[in-house]
């Protein structure tokens, strides 16, 4: 599963790892209320619309995986959801039987390399 | 680049309530509907494109939507359409129930921005949970057009 931030650069590696294990492609998106205040403070905006902001950019990332992943044979499920991080892995490796996660290795990632019950590979 | 999906969608493309009971057969529906009303010249290659995602993914997002989507050169300029199932369709979607709403997005290979930004804007637009009631319950074309161009942003 790729847990995806605004960041494309780990999309083609993600896809590419997939297509090379004959994996299934869950690409998660995750809107954490408490990040966006915090970014929303930053910035001297208002909540609403750094959270429209992200809520945007998450769906693009989506599915401009999705349609790289398409082109690759590689079969996806797009999936945004809004919480805490942790939490929301936490039941999409026990609802979704998750074998590895994939995610783009930044100081703000420590936290599931941690925590996480199931290999996590850094990209 | 701002882009509204409103802009995209006609009423001849609107479909209140389809036939079909499965999503292939549905994506037939939809699709034969936009060649009789001019929109498609190909399809045939329309639907190929869209089956072949189908095969590859789930289109349904859950709270009774799918997006059937393709890039293909069967159509000109991005295209939408829309369908409503009064009895929901499986769409294999990702909370297991049935889709009673279908937005069909298409575009040529070539306009994969405006693609991304359709897609993402009107899965955005149908989390809103007032959103798709309204759709579910608008009795004309005209209506659904004016929902969407209303809760757009």
């Amino acid at each position: 599963m790729l847990v995806s931030d605004t960041d494309q650069t780990i999309l083609s590696t993600a896809v590419q790892f997939s297509k090379s294990c004959g994996s299934k492609l869950f690409v998660l998106f995750v809107i954490e209320p408490s990040r966006i205040s915090r970014l929303a403070s930053i910035s001297h905006q208002k909540v609403k619309v750094v959270y429209d902001r992200t809520e945007e950019n998450g769906w693009q990332l989506l599915y401009l995986v999705e349609d790289e992943a398409v082109e690759n044979g590689v079969w996806t499920s797009l999936h945004l959801e809004e919480g805490n991080m942790l939490e929301i892995l936490k039941r999409y490796i026990d609802t979704y039987r998750i074998d590895a996660l994939l995610i783009k290795r930044k100081d703000e990632s420590k936290k599931i390399f941690v925590s996480s019950p199931i290999p996590v590979i850094g990209l | 680049m701002q882009l509204k999906i409103s802009e995209y969608l006609k009423s001849e493309a609107i479909m209140m309530e389809i036939k079909a009971k499965e999503k292939l057969a549905a994506i037939d529906e939809l699709v034969a509907h936009m060649v009789k009303s001019k929109l498609v010249t190909d399809g045939k290659e329309l639907i190929k494109a869209l089956a072949k995602r189908e095969n590859l993914e789930s289109t349904g997002i859950g709270d009774g939507i799918a997006i059937p989507h393709a890039r293909t050169n069967a159509v000109k300029d991005l295209l939408l359409a829309f369908a409503r199932s009064p009895q929901g369709i499986d769409f294999s979607s990702i909370d297991g129930k049935p889709s009673y709403i279908i937005f069909l997005i298409a575009s040529p290979e070539n306009q994969k921005s405006e693609y991304i930004m359709a897609l993402a804007k009107l899965s955005r637009l149908l989390r809103k949970h007032p959103v798709r009631e309204m759709l579910r319950n608008a009795k004309e074309p005209a209506e659904i057009m004016k929902i969407i161009k209303e809760n757009e942003e």
